[in-house]
């Protein structure tokens, strides 16, 4: 698949008013009959005043409330733009990925025309998955449960022991809940269940730009290499997602004992090391983007480094991304999709409750690579940000720790700080839309800012029938 | 059981070992299509196409040790007699002769293998 930016499945329709609030591609009217849920079961929060970017204070809660976090999912995972998987891992009909966007459950596929294609995961007779498999090649989705199966288009095709429904039943009104929307960018797919939404590239914005940095080194785009890496953090997902949108300012700190490590001399990197300049984006949907900036930036793995045509890179990309976001730095798409273009890490960050999140992260590396470019590149990633990866560790201890004790009644009261930076925010002329400092907060104000906005926000499945 | 003339239906490369295709009841004169399906080890069956448990393609299944697999609902049969080896489906389903002439498979409806 080539990468590209335009939708690659179609707009899934939603006929009349038999849809209710449920997401429905084409197959699946979903047919409610009588039930209507009653609207204590999703009653919302005002958080307002739980999010000060102008002041650049937060309030604890945001982590751990359970409530915030049933809002979360209705209100800011499900109407956005979410990270589902890589285009390489789609090659036949049949191929599948399963993946969660919040907390539900998703089938991502190749269909029969080579679309992709993204259903619940959840059998409409008694709602178990009908893919138990992390990924894999298949004809059918089949329930293992009663044996309702659906073909790769979603429609339900068989339903043992047909005859014991009523005459009313048809199978048409049965099939998967289908994503209504999946797009890509440069090779990496998104699905919403908002059944309008902007388009993924307008989602982006400038993030775009930055974006491509990793992205898009040469025509023939990026692969993901090994497998996917799960596992799972004591944490709410917004302390890794911020960090990765705004935090440049742990690296010193946090990393020490893995900089120590990795610096050819043992007695510590450089000062020019330590002490960097750069720049962090700051999108007003809420993403987020930093990295030094720096003539002589280069990847760390050595045969990557060597392997990399820097000059065709500044042709291609212009000297501000070759210097900039090329190379190290870190970044977030809103609300829960993370990379880091050094080691070509890209991940998500799966909610389980405001306490838990999984992690899981693919390695991507550019189609041109050869085999031992990309090998190097993949050991560089797992050394440094696999699983048990020495900066890695450090990340996942801190956020660990940060929700360990945000429980207390008193802890949970005192306000968290995010005024580094505050009134730096601008316009540099070099790197598009809003930058500030490497070392600033920024960022992390804008994704709390978007966050409160989507919040406060009725999302469309809230609208009354 | 009728003894029929043989159908040249495919060429051998036409299937991919472990997967199978589906001979219509048009060319075959059967009462069901037929699927034709090929074995890991190369070596090529054929056994009425509709699962005896529920409407599916048998050719859509996979095809390995000696089995075929339903793709809806897993169940099994042998490639050689057609015997049912695995839940759902309780009723064996229907074997023909088939036959390698160079690289063409030819089809023999309602000859036991």
């Amino acid at each position: 698949m080539t990468s590209t930016k335009e939708p690659i499945a179609g707009r899934g329709t939603c006929p009349g008013e038999a849809c209710g609030n449920v997401p429905s591609g084409r197959a699946t009217p979903a047919p409610g009959g009588a039930l209507r849920r009653p609207a204590e079961l999703q009653r919302n929060i005002d958080v307002s005043g739980l999010v000060d970017e102008k002041g650049g204070l937060l309030d604890r809660a945001v982590f751990t409330d359970e409530q915030l976090y049933r809002q979360e999912l209705r209100r800011v995972f499900a109407p956005s733009w979410l990270f589902l998987a890589h285009a390489d891992q789609f090659h036949k009909p049949g191929d599948f990925f399963t993946t969660h966007m919040g907390e539900d459950p998703v089938i991502v596929t190749m269909t029969k025309n080579r679309e992709i294609k993204a259903y619940l995961n959840s059998c409409r007779h008694r709602g178990a998955r009908v893919c138990r498999a992390d990924f894999g090649q298949t004809r059918n989705f089949t329930c293992t449960y009663h044996g309702w199966a659906y073909d790769l288009d979603g429609a339900l095709v068989s339903v043992p022991n047909e005859g014991g429904y009523p005459e009313s039943f048809r199978r048409d009104d049965w099939g998967l809940v289908e994503v209504p929307h999946v797009e890509s960018y440069h090779g990496l797919i998104f699905g919403t269940w908002n059944p309008d939404p902007v388009s993924l590239r307008e989602s982006l914005g400038d993030m775009a730009w930055y974006l491509d940095a990793m992205l898009d080194h040469d025509p023939e785009g990026t692969v993901a290499f090994g497998g996917v890496h799960k596992w799972v953090l004591e944490g709410n997902w917004k302390l890794a997602a911020e960090q990765f949108a705004t935090d440049w300012y742990h690296v010193n700190m946090s990393h020490a004992s893995a900089l120590m490590v990795l610096s050819p001399t043992g007695r510590g990197p450089k000062d020019e090391i330590i002490h960097r300049e750069g720049r962090q984006y700051v999108d007003p949907n809420g993403h987020g983007a930093g990295f030094p900036v720096h003539p002589k930036n280069r990847f760390d793995a050595d045969t990557v480094h060597e392997w990399m045509d820097y000059a065709a890179l500044r042709s291609r990309l212009g000297d501000a991304r070759v210097e900039g976001p090329l190379t190290t730095g870190h970044a977030t798409v809103f609300p829960n999709f993370s990379y880091l273009p050094v080691n070509g890490s890209i991940r998500v960050w799966h909610p389980k409750g405001p306490n838990r999140m999984e992690v899981w992260a693919w390695t991507i590396v550019d189609r041109s690579m050869p085999e031992e470019v990309r090998e190097a590149q993949r050991l560089y990633n797992l050394r440094t940000f696999g699983p048990s990866g020495i900066f890695e560790q450090d990340d996942g201890e801190n956020w660990s720790e940060c929700q360990a004790i945000a429980h207390g009644f008193i802890t949970n009261g005192v306000a968290l700080n995010y005024q580094m930076g505050l009134g730096s925010e601008r316009e540099d002329g070099r790197y598009p839309g809003t930058t500030s400092e490497l070392y600033s907060d920024a960022a992390g104000r804008s994704f709390y800012a978007r966050w409160r906005t989507l919040m406060n926000t009725p999302a469309w499945h809230e609208e009354q029938p | 059981m009728t003894i029929s003339t043989g159908i040249r239906v495919a060429a051998l490369d036409d299937v991919a070992e472990g997967e199978g295709i589906a001979i219509s009841k048009a060319i075959t004169g059967t009462a069901d299509n037929i699927a034709i399906l090929r074995d890991e080890d190369g070596s090529v069956w054929a056994l009425d196409d509709t699962c005896t448990h529920e409407t599916a393609s048998l050719a859509d299944g996979w095809v390995e040790d000696g089995h075929v697999e339903c793709p809806l609902h897993s169940s099994k049969f042998c490639l050689k007699s057609g015997e049912v080896q695995g839940l759902p489906a309780t009723k064996n389903t229907c074997p023909h002769r088939v036959e390698l002439r160079d690289s063409d498979i030819w089809l023999f409806p309602n000859e036991t293998p």
